[in-house]
């Protein structure tokens, strides 16, 4: 423990270099902005912040894209309270304590539960991401490729459940990603898969282009269909933030306690992630929070939950990327992109081969989480005039930074063919209520589990039960099950129920 | 409620239309040479000995061309995923590929999907031995507990691909009796913790990739497949000193399409050149372990890697005859 102290405390004087530092606070900007604008969702910001992040050393890079996904977890539940806009899928409970909060004549004590919440939740996250770093590399350590592939699994199974909707339509959606990412050559024999002799296939394709097209050119596509008709602006900017008294957070410790548990639970499921969390905490709140009954209606636990959920999500998120170099949400895959670029493969000798790296990481998701705070305190007024934007020329930038972004990658056209596909796809998924993140995780995920399963093949001379005999991977695969057998329960004893009421008429 | 006057709002646009200034944006292909950034592929992940060698000469390059090098990492199938990448971009001499002793191998089979008439090698950049590594912890410390071990029970063996000189080196032993089960990981990383973390028993790798773990004492070469003595670990046997005719040393070629602009070719082969007499590059073989005139200039190269395939084709030959 003294030993990660002193480490913690080099990260921090590191990121008194210049080039972190303004890393950092351009990441919380940019992070907080992209949260505003509700046409530009967090993970299309942290995509196209990317190609930036070539020319940098690989600190700074790290360092602007997780300030960017701990501040744009803040951004949006501002724009959701004052303006009833949710920015970002996340801020769609705040809609319902925190637009009401201010609508009862109460703007500034909603805006300051927000502060409130979001500092504690990521200084939660951020001490338990340290804390547990380690340890859950040094287990890592002992996970052989039926875990990865057992861990893989489980992400699967509760992006395709917890993501609410259609559990069929998620399937789908998950099937086709997984598709798209065998397309090329296969990684341990060599045979060409899905390339129809054609040369630009067998490069295959990479998740980068799906995400950016689905995503970013999806969405756009979607709101060109409504005419860029966004909902109008009601309130004001011109409220101040008031920080709740220290009695009053007490009195619904509760409610953030619960909230910080599931945020980094959430994150640390591979699948799950920010908005998952945020909804489930709204969730629970409403079924075991004191004040369960009044929640709708404006009280601040309804703002706590949800805002203390999302942005504790974060850290939960970096301890898989970290140690196991398996990015559970398309933000996290994002960043593992940055790392290889840059030539650091995460996983569990990463404390070993890059730890000055890591706790500069680290130290500087503290500094992050305070920079929010006053950020969001002192600059929402300027920040949240990004609205003001008429949205179909945000939409021509959206655009242009998706093509740019992508073709910097590779400098490679068939990206750009690519990205306009996966937007028209997006936009279908979008039109017939088909969820896109399960696809997204599909393509991000899909080459590690089938990696993950011929490895454990070939190194146990084709014994599958190995999956199941193993510990870890076995109560992980039956984890998997459960989360994706307990939906189909609630479903069939719906249907039972409903069976029954007709017999007994 | 009072509207904010448009400039507030042009101000972050003004801020969007700076930022779109600093990406790099490649101007359209023109006569001079190298005028836009020139991809650098490596076939393998992040971490491992190609990515290391072309991040150093990429370096080097970068300062001498006056263009940035990015390299990517393409891994998968014995270094073919990223092979096919070469393949698919145009013969323009922006793409370029380190190509290792591993991919090479798959040449010497029939039917090969590398072929040495598809590409244009410009220079080696670096030549070192290869060996098996155990972890420290493990019970076996010397090859000779090793191959008495693999007589009782099979011995996983952690290698970059199949067909690999890896998997070669594996399939001699195996031929003479030793249970070696080999385990493919494209990503050096995850080879790296198979060891480490116990899924491994053996770790075919070259000293220099994973010197860090050595230097740590994590893990111990057992064996080392070369002519002569390693420098930097006098008390390791070699295969020649145990009468086992396998060396095959691990090497890593720089190459670009076949059809390039010669005046191209020869521009990056000089340049490249330049920069493996540079101090920088030898302080830089010294520190992997490497042979210290691993440099094979681009017109001797060809030569080279037909005379390794050879060998390779022979030590194939060797091992069927055995089966």
């Amino acid at each position: 423990m003294l030993d990660v102290l002193h480490q913690l405390g080099g990260g921090f004087a590191g990121l008194l270099q210049v080039g972190n530092f303004v890393a950092l606070l351009v990441g919380l900007v940019v992070g907080m902005l992209v949260a505003v604008l509700p046409g530009l969702t967090l993970v299309m910001g942290v995509v196209l912040a990317l190609p930036f992040t070539y020319g940098m050393p690989i600190t700074p890079s790290i360092i602007l894209l997780t300030a960017m996904y701990i501040s744009g977890t803040y951004g949006g539940a501002i724009t959701s309270i004052l303006f009833r806009i949710p920015g970002e899928p996340m801020d769609v409970p705040l809609l319902w304590d925190g637009w009401s909060m201010a609508h009862n004549g109460e703007p500034a004590r909603a805006l300051g539960w927000t502060l409130l919440a979001a500092l504690t939740g990521g200084l939660i996250t951020a001490t338990v991401m340290v804390t547990l770093a380690v340890p859950f590399a040094k287990v890592a350590l002992t996970f052989d490729s039926p875990e990865y592939f057992a861990i893989v699994m489980f992400g699967f199974t509760s992006v395709v459940t917890l993501g609410g909707g259609s559990v069929a339509n998620a399937f789908i959606s998950l099937f086709f990603g997984m598709l798209i990412s065998t397309v090329g050559v296969d990684e341990i024999y060599g045979v060409d898969r899905f390339t129809f002799g054609i040369g630009m296939l067998r490069d295959g394709i990479g998740y980068l282009p799906v995400m950016v097209g689905a995503y970013g050119l999806g969405e756009v596509l979607v709101r060109l269909e409504q005419g860029f008709a966004s909902a109008p602006m009601t309130g004001t900017v011109r409220v101040k933030t008031r920080i709740p008294r220290l009695k009053e957070a007490w009195s619904i410790r509760g409610a953030f306690a619960r909230s910080s548990v599931i945020g980094v639970v959430c994150g640390i499921i591979p699948g799950a992630g920010a908005t998952i969390a945020s909804f489930i905490a709204y969730g629970v709140e409403g079924q075991y929070g004191k004040r369960r009954r009044e929640l709708g209606r404006g009280i601040p636990e309804g703002i706590v939950a949800p805002q203390v959920a999302s942005t504790a999500s974060v850290g939960g998120h970096m301890v898989p990327l970290l140690t196991l170099g398996i990015p559970g949400s398309g933000a996290t895959a994002v960043i593992l992109g940055a790392f290889l670029l840059h030539g650091v493969q995460p996983g569990p000798q990463i404390f070993d081969t890059q730890a000055a790296l890591v706790y500069q990481i680290f130290a500087s998701m503290f500094v992050a989480v305070f920079g929010m705070g006053l950020l969001g305190y002192f600059a929402i007024r300027p920040l949240v005039r990004v609205l003001y934007l008429p949205e179909a020329l945000v939409s021509v930038f959206v655009i242009m930074f998706c093509l740019i972004g992508a073709y910097s990658e590779h400098n490679n056209i068939t990206d750009l063919w690519m990205i306009v596909v996966f937007g028209v796809v997006g936009y279908l998924f979008e039109r017939y209520r088909f969820p896109i993140a399960p696809m997204v995780l599909g393509a991000i995920l899909g080459p590690v589990a089938e990696n993950a399963f011929l490895t454990s093949m070939i190194s146990y001379q084709n014994d599958w039960t190995i999956f199941f005999t193993r510990p870890v991977s076995g109560i992980v695969l039956v984890l998997a099950l459960v989360a994706l057998l307990f939906p189909l329960y609630g479903h069939w004893r719906r249907q039972r129920a409903a069976r029954l009421v007709a017999a007994a008429r | 409620m009072r509207r904010p006057s448009a400039r507030a709002a042009i101000i972050p646009l003004l801020g969007l239309v700076a930022a779109t200034m600093l990406i790099p944006v490649p101007a359209a292909a023109q006569d001079k040479y190298p005028s836009r950034p020139i991809e650098f592929i490596v076939p393998w992940g992040p971490g491992g000995g190609a990515d290391q060698v072309a991040r150093k000469i990429g370096q080097l390059l970068e300062a001498d061309l006056k263009v940035s090098l990015p390299v990517v990492n393409v891994p998968g199938a014995t270094g073919q995923t990223g092979h096919a990448k070469l393949l698919s971009a145009n013969a323009d001499g922006y793409t370029i590929e380190v190509m290792t002793g591993d991919t090479f191998a798959l040449a010497a089979m029939p039917n090969s999907p590398i072929k040495l008439a598809e590409v244009i090698p410009i220079g080696i950049l670096i030549q070192q031995a290869s060996g098996f590594f155990v972890a420290e912890n493990s019970p076996m410390k010397t090859w000779a507990d090793v191959e008495a071990e693999a007589k009782k029970r099979p011995l996983k063996v952690a290698i970059t691909g199949f067909n690999s000189p890896d998997d070669l080196s594996v399939s001699y032993f195996a031929a003479r009796g030793m249970k070696l089960q080999p385990v493919p990981y494209a990503k050096p990383g995850e080879r790296y913790t198979s060891i480490i973390g116990g899924h491994a028993d053996l770790l075919y790798e070259q000293a220099g990739d994973v010197r860090n773990f050595v230097d740590s004492k994590q893990i111990r070469p057992v064996i080392f497949f070369y002519g002569s003595k390693v420098d930097a670990f006098p008390s390791i046997p070699t295969s020649t000193s145990l009468g086992h005719d396998i060396t095959l040393p691990q090497f890593r070629v720089v190459l670009v399409k076949a059809g390039t602009d010669p005046a191209r070719v020869k521009m990056l082969s000089d340049a490249i050149g330049k920069a493996a007499q540079s101090p920088d590059f030898k302080a830089y073989l010294k520190e992997q372990y490497a042979d210290e005139a691993s440099y094979v200039p681009a017109d001797k190269t060809q030569a080279y890697m037909q005379k390794w395939l050879d060998e390779a084709r022979h030590l194939m030959a060797a091992i069927a005859a055995k089966k």
